[in-house]
Parts: C-alpha cells; sequence; structure tokens
C-alpha cells in the first residue's frame, strides 16, 4: 500500500482532532479533549507507519534512504514533529487549545502537500551531496526545533489575544501567565534542538562542502533565527521580560523560521537547494 | 570609568542588542549576493549607492570590519558575563563551607513550617526520608544551640551549564578566527592522468603552492535510471617528490584527508573528448571501415580518393545528443562540413558516417581546505550540548530543614531552593509533608 494513502487518512484525522479540540475548548468538556487526543494519537502512529512504509518502500525501488530528502518528505515530517512534540510536552504544557493549533496546524501542512499541485510526492533517488549519515539526526532536530517554534507562535497569538480581549474576555483561554509559561518552554526545548541543528549541519557541510560554516543563506538564516531566539531568552531569564513583548519576539522568531524552511529556497539561491 | 565599562560590557542588555544587531545585520548579506567581483556590484548599483556600500563591504559583509567589531564586542561581552558569574556560580558547585543561615527559612521562595508533637528521633528519621526523596542525596547534619539542621542537594553541577554554554561560544568564534588567519580554501582542477600542485583561493588572493602534487588517476560520474547524478569520484594519487605517498578516493561526503588539508570533489567537467569511433561505409562498394580518430586529424577514406577529417565536437546537439562537425575532403571539389550526430547515419557523397562512441577526458574539480580551528570549533560543539544537556536534564535543589525545639513539641521549617520547574516541586512537597503529617496523626 502506498505511503500517500495513509498521510491522506492522516490528514483527515488532524482535522477531526482539531474540530473536536475546538468543540472541547468551547464548551469545555474534558471528555471531548480525550476523545480529540485518541484521534491525534491515531494520526500521529498511523503517520509514523506512513513514513515506516514509505522508507521500506524506497528500498524496494532500490534508492533506499529515510523519507525526509525532498520537500514534500520535509512537509509531512514538520507535521509530524508538531504532533509529535505537542503530544510528548502536552501532559505538562499542553492543553486543549493548543491542541487544537498543532492539529490544525499539522492538517494545513500536510494538504498542502497533499493538494497543492507544486509538491512532488514521489520518492526520489538521493543526489551525492545527501547520501550521508549526517542526514538523520540534521533534519530530525531542525524539523523537531521549527515544530516547538510553530507551537510557541501559536500560543504567542493566543497570548495576545487573550491580552487584547480583556473587554469581551474569551473566558475558556488559559490565563495569560499559563500561555506566557508554555511559550517560554517551547521557545527554549526549540533553542536547543536548533542549536543541535546547526551543529550537525555544520558537521555534515563540513565533510560535503569542506567547510563547516560558509555563510550560505541557509546557515545564514538559521543563525539569525538562532539569535532572535536566543536574545528572547536572555530578555526572559536575565532581565525578566514577559508577556506581549515576548511574543513579539516569538512572533517575529516564527517568521524568521518560515524564511529559513522556505524562503531562502524560494526566494534566495544557494548551496542548500533541497530544503 | 572603569566600572562603568565593565558594567556596560557584563549586561545582559547589551547581549540582546548584539544579537538582535547581528540577525538584523546578517540578513543583508543574504539579499545582496556575497563575493563577486566589485565590477559587477558597480554594474549594479548606482554610483553613490556604490560607494555606501563599498564603504560598509556589504560584497563580503561577514568579514567586514563592522560585523567584525560585532563579534569581538560579543566576545568580550561574554568574557565579562562569564566572569561577573563565575564567583556565584563557583560558590554555589564548590562551596567552601556550607553555612546554614536561620535566614533561609524566612526568605526562600519555597518554604514550609508545620508542628509536630513526636519524639525528636522519630521527627529525625521521618525529615531524613523526606529529605531524601526532594533532594536525594545523604544528609548534612548540623546542630546549633537546641535546634537540629540537615541539608540536601541534588544537581549542583547544573548551574556549570550555562558557564559552558557561554564559553563555547567563544572556542567557536575563536576557532573561526584562527581558521580565518591560518587557514585557506580553493579550487584546484585536475585533468584525468595530469598532476597539479597549486590552489587557486576563493578569496580571490592569488595561489597557493600545497608542497605535493595531487594526481587524478580517474575521475566518473554515475547517474540513476531517471537520470539524476549518483555519484561523483575521483581517484587520486598524493606524491611527493615524484614519489606515491598515498592513494585514496574522494567522493561527495567522503573527503580525503592528507597532512592537515581536506580535498572535497567539489565540481568537475570535460576537459577534452578524442578516439572518435566513426564507421564509413562506401555506399559504392559496401565496405564499410571502423576509423579511430582525434580532433583535426585526416584520415583517408577506403576505396576512395577522399579523405575525412573532425574539426568540431559538441556534447549536447540539437538537446541532449553529442555530435561531431566533419569534413569531407575530396580532391577537386569544395570542403563539405556536416554534423554527424551520435548513433545517426549521415550520408554524405558516397559515403555513409556513423559516429559510433568516443572518449571523454574529465576534470575533477577538488576543493581544497586547511582549518587549524576546527578542533576548536567542535570542542565549543560539544561544550554547547553539554551545556544545554546539564541545564535541561537536570535541576539543582538545595533543601533546608530546621528542627526546634518550642513549646509543647518542635517546629519544623523547611526551605528550598530549586533551579527549575519550581510548581512540580511545590506539589511533591505539598503532598509528601501531607502523607508526614497523616503518618504522624495515626
Amino acid at each position: 500500500m502506498n505511503d500517500t494513502f495513509f498521510v491522506s487518512i492522516v490528514t483527515f484525522a488532524y482535522f477531526s482532532a482539531a474540530f473536536v479540540f475546538l468543540v472541547s475548548f468551547i464548551f469545555e468538556k474534558k471528555c471531548i479533549d480525550t476523545v480529540a487526543v485518541v484521534i491525534t494519537v491515531a494520526g500521529l502512529v498511523i503517520q509514523t507507519l506512513a513514513l515506516i512504509i514509505r522508507w521500506i518502500h524506497s528500498y524496494q525501488l532500490g534508492i533506499g534512504h529515510a523519507p525526509l530528502s525532498n520537500f514534500y518528505e520535509s512537509l509531512v515530517f514538520f507535521s509530524w514533529s508538531i504532533i509529535f512534540i505537542y503530544m510528548i510536552t502536552r501532559k505538562r504544557y499542553g492543553n486543549t487549545i493548543t491542541g487544537t493549533l498543532a492539529t490544525f496546524f499539522s492538517f494545513l501542512i500536510l494538504a498542502y502537500a497533499s493538494l497543492s499541485g507544486k509538491v512532488d510526492c514521489r520518492i526520489q533517488p538521493l543526489i551525492p551531496a545527501l547520501q550521508s549519515n549526517w542526514l538523520i539526526s540534521h533534519v530530525i532536530s531542525s524539523f523537531l526545533a521549527y515544530a516547538c517554534f510553530a507551537i510557541a507562535f501559536g500560543t504567542s497569538i493566543l497570548y495576545l489575544v487573550k491580552r487584547r480581549t480583556g473587554k469581551w474576555n474569551i473566558a475558556q483561554l488559559p490565563d495569560a501567565a499559563v500561555l506566557d509559561e508554555i511559550m517560554y518552554k517551547m521557545i527554549s526545548i526549540g533553542f536547543v534542538l536548533l542549536t543541535l541543528g546547526i551543529i550537525t549541519g555544520a558537521a555534515w557541510a563540513d565533510r560535503a562542502w569542506g567547510r563547516y560554516w560558509g555563510w550560505d543563506p541557509k546557515e545564514t538564516w538559521s543563525l539569525i533565527t538562532w539569535l532572535i531566539y536566543g536574545a528572547f531568552l536572555h530578555a526572559r531569564l536575565a532581565r525578566g521580560w514577559k508577556g506581549i513583548k515576548m511574543s513579539l519576539i516569538s512572533i517575529i522568531g516564527f517568521l524568521a523560521v518560515i524564511f529559513t524552511y522556505l524562503g531562502v529556497n524560494y526566494i534566495l539561491s544557494g548551496l542548500h537547494s533541497y530544503l | 570609568m572603569q566600572t562603568k565599562l565593565y558594567r556596560l560590557f557584563s549586561s545582559v542588555r547589551l547581549a540582546i542588542f548584539l544579537f538582535l544587531a547581528l540577525a538584523v545585520t546578517s540578513i543583508f548579506g543574504t539579499l545582496v549576493q556575497q563575493g563577486l567581483p566589485l565590477e559587477r556590484y558597480e554594474k549594479i548599483f548606482s554610483p553613490d549607492v556604490f560607494v555606501v556600500l563599498k564603504f560598509f563591504n556589504v560584497f563580503d559583509m561577514y568579514h567586514s570590519w563592522w560585523f567584525t567589531l560585532l563579534l569581538v564586542l560579543l566576545s568580550i561581552n561574554i568574557l565579562a558575563c562569564t566572569f561577573k558569574q563565575t564567583p556565584r556560580v563557583m560558590n554555589l558547585t564548590f562551596p567552601r563551607k556550607r553555612e546554614i543561615d536561620d535566614s533561609v527559612f524566612t526568605s526562600s521562595q519555597i518554604r514550609k513550617t508545620w508542628h509536630s508533637q513526636q519524639d525528636l528521633s522519630d521527627l529525625e528519621e521521618q525529615t531524613q526520608v523526606l529529605l531524601k526523596s526532594l533532594a536525594g542525596t545523604p544528609v548534612q547534619v548540623k546542630k546549633i544551640n537546641d535546634a537540629r539542621y540537615f541539608f540536601a542537594e541534588r544537581g549542583k553541577y547544573s548551574c556549570l551549564g550555562m558557564v559552558f554554554v557561554h564559553v563555547s561560544i567563544l572556542f567557536i568564534l575563536g576557532g573561526g578566527l584562527i581558521g580565518t588567519i591560518w587557514g585557506f580554501s580553493g579550487q584546484m582542477n585536475v585533468v584525468e592522468g595530469t598532476t597539479s600542485d597549486t590552489v587557486l583561493l576563493f578569496s580571490g588572493t592569488g595561489t597557493e603552492k600545497l608542497g605535493f602534487d595531487v594526481r587524478c588517476d580517474d575521475f566518473t560520474v554515475d547517474f540513476y535510471e531517471m537520470g539524476m547524478p549518483k555519484e561523483y569520484r575521483t581517484d587520486v594519487t598524493i606524491l611527493e617528490g615524484g614519489k606515491k605517498v598515498a592513494s585514496g578516493t574522494i567522493r561527495v561526503n567522503h573527503p580525503l584527508i592528507y597532512n592537515g588539508l581536506k580535498f572535497c570533489q567539489a565540481t568537475y567537467g570535460i576537459a577534452g573528448i578524442d578516439n572518435f569511433r566513426i564507421v564509413v561505409q562506401n555506399s559504392r562498394t559496401g565496405k564499410k571501415t571502423g576509423l579511430t580518430m582525434g580532433l583535426m586529424e585526416k584520415a583517408a577514406l577506403p576505396e576512395s580518393t577522399a579523405s575525412f577529417a573532425i574539426t568540431r565536437f559538441v556534447p549536447n546537439q540539437g538537446g541532449e545528443i553529442p555530435a561531431v562537425m566533419g569534413v569531407l575532403l575530396e580532391p577537386g571539389k569544395a570542403h563539405d562540413i556536416f554534423w554527424i550526430e551520435k548513433n545517426k547515419r549521415k550520408e554524405k557523397g558516397d559515403f555513409t558516417f556513423t559516429l559510433q562512441d568516443f572518449d571523454k577526458h574529465y576534470y575533477t574539480g577538488i576543493q581544497v581546505s586547511k582549518d587549524p580551528g576546527v578542533p576548536f570549533v567542535w570542542t565549543g560543539f560539544s561544550l554547547i550540548l553539554s551545556g544545554f544537556i546539564l541545564s535541561l536534564f537536570f535541576a539543582h535543589t538545595r533543601v533546608w530543614l530546621r528542627i526546634a525545639a518550642v513549646q509543647g513539641g518542635y517546629e519544623i521549617s523547611l526551605a528550598a531552593d530549586v533551579s527549575k520547574n519550581k510548581k512540580v516541586f511545590r506539589e511533591k512537597l505539598e503532598g509528601l509533608i501531607g502523607t508526614l503529617q497523616q503518618g504522624g496523626a495515626a
């Protein structure tokens, strides 16, 4: 069975989960939240299976490699990462509304990957530059970092909504302090993962291109992202900044993430042309 | 003045400013392509803009004076901050003396006081268990006056995590500086079967002699069935004074390292073509002859007075097909010039020509780099990761406890300081004390 078939099931599952999370959020019903979690976990399991199937399938085609090597595969893995990060941090930092955001965001990414004609979902062989043991660790750490930043981004938007709607407050939203804490935790974890992503990328670049750092646009933008979140953490930890200012930095940081992921490849040119 | 400067350089405010300044300025370098010859920029920008951009070296901005200045300021900032933090961190990690001060029981963020009428020995036992589950390690006991003091601590080395992370940046920047000063990188193109000892530097500052010869024995490129490149591969031999000292294969992601230099597969190209295999059929006699010839070589055609030469080669005539330009020379006639595409019959006069095959000579483009800063950068990378692990997975937990005799029993005071997850710690503490008091009541 083709992995793209499973991906379409997962797309539907995340959409349903987002809807159920939203219902649970509006009516503040714990049991509905549980239903949403069950759907999300089922989606995650099927998506993991789809990744494994695609991996096996690539070996059957004689061009075996981890399914992390082109735009389609990166989108699928990005959506997987968001749900994965949400599920493992849910116990401590998660709640119904961030669940809505995480599943809906993953749904959008998968829908784009499947429905946009621009994304080629075929399994392609690896060009020489990508034939490296660093591929898996570099891609996984980078996308897990992106996922943390995506959740932090969603939370900062919620924070701003919470603060701006003082008069006709959305009562169901968690306290501003809780949202602020989730944003901070997600950015801390994401920052460490991004550092790991940059380091594995540097180690790889040293072997593939003969230098660990060359100010290629992708490298530079990953550094810009790192610096923005680095500034965020210093402002928070050492200067005690909280609230709206931090939400804004988090939003700017996520714009940098998106630019690092997509903008560099579509607008600028460089060595890192395979996303 | 000195203290003012020190205060500025050891401030987090400066760090945040530098982070954002580096982030914002770095964007320019991704918008303006870096490292082109100056004439190219002169054409793109108007003279006024060009002068300004040139002053700020926007064309190679990551090596410009002001960008370097920002990095130097960042280094000084990290140094000063680390210096400022050192006493505090050292005191937390390697304390000279554990003084238990009564003030912790009134000033700590987490504190708890309760009373008990149990025996002192029972209480001591209970509180030991309590401290053990809160902070793990064995308990220090002190007696001052009538009161008993206990102290427990866990994860003190996590305080070093942040120091590691900050120092790591110095290693990485230092490694980068060393590489810039004592390293070089460039490219050498070597035709199959030939040797070279000269690297053309990327910085545009000329060439670098290696002091030994690199011979390209063979270059091959493989393609997947779908047409994408599968492997680029150069077999090289290193010669010193004409003697073979090493040999190896360079593939993408698999560089050859010799004498502290790294040789990476960067590019390739066709250096020359020869040994064109051409089959000529004389249509009058039907005789077929195979010719093997190079460019600009003349060959007599069988059973005829005519001769034939190849004057040009194109790798992709009308799309993908390689072709040669042939010239048919017959006495008393004008030259006849025509294209012969690979594996296609071409009739001309009395003859039919077919280009069957030819030999390609590749040159391989090897990127050569020397960077003595790399070990420092790797040290920095290990430091930053171990620093993150220390501060992410371990929390510094300190718990103080005092049992003091009061009227009708004992007063137990507990104070704690945790470096993170205060909420989780509080919940755990409440739970433990809850069970303790229930047990005491029963």
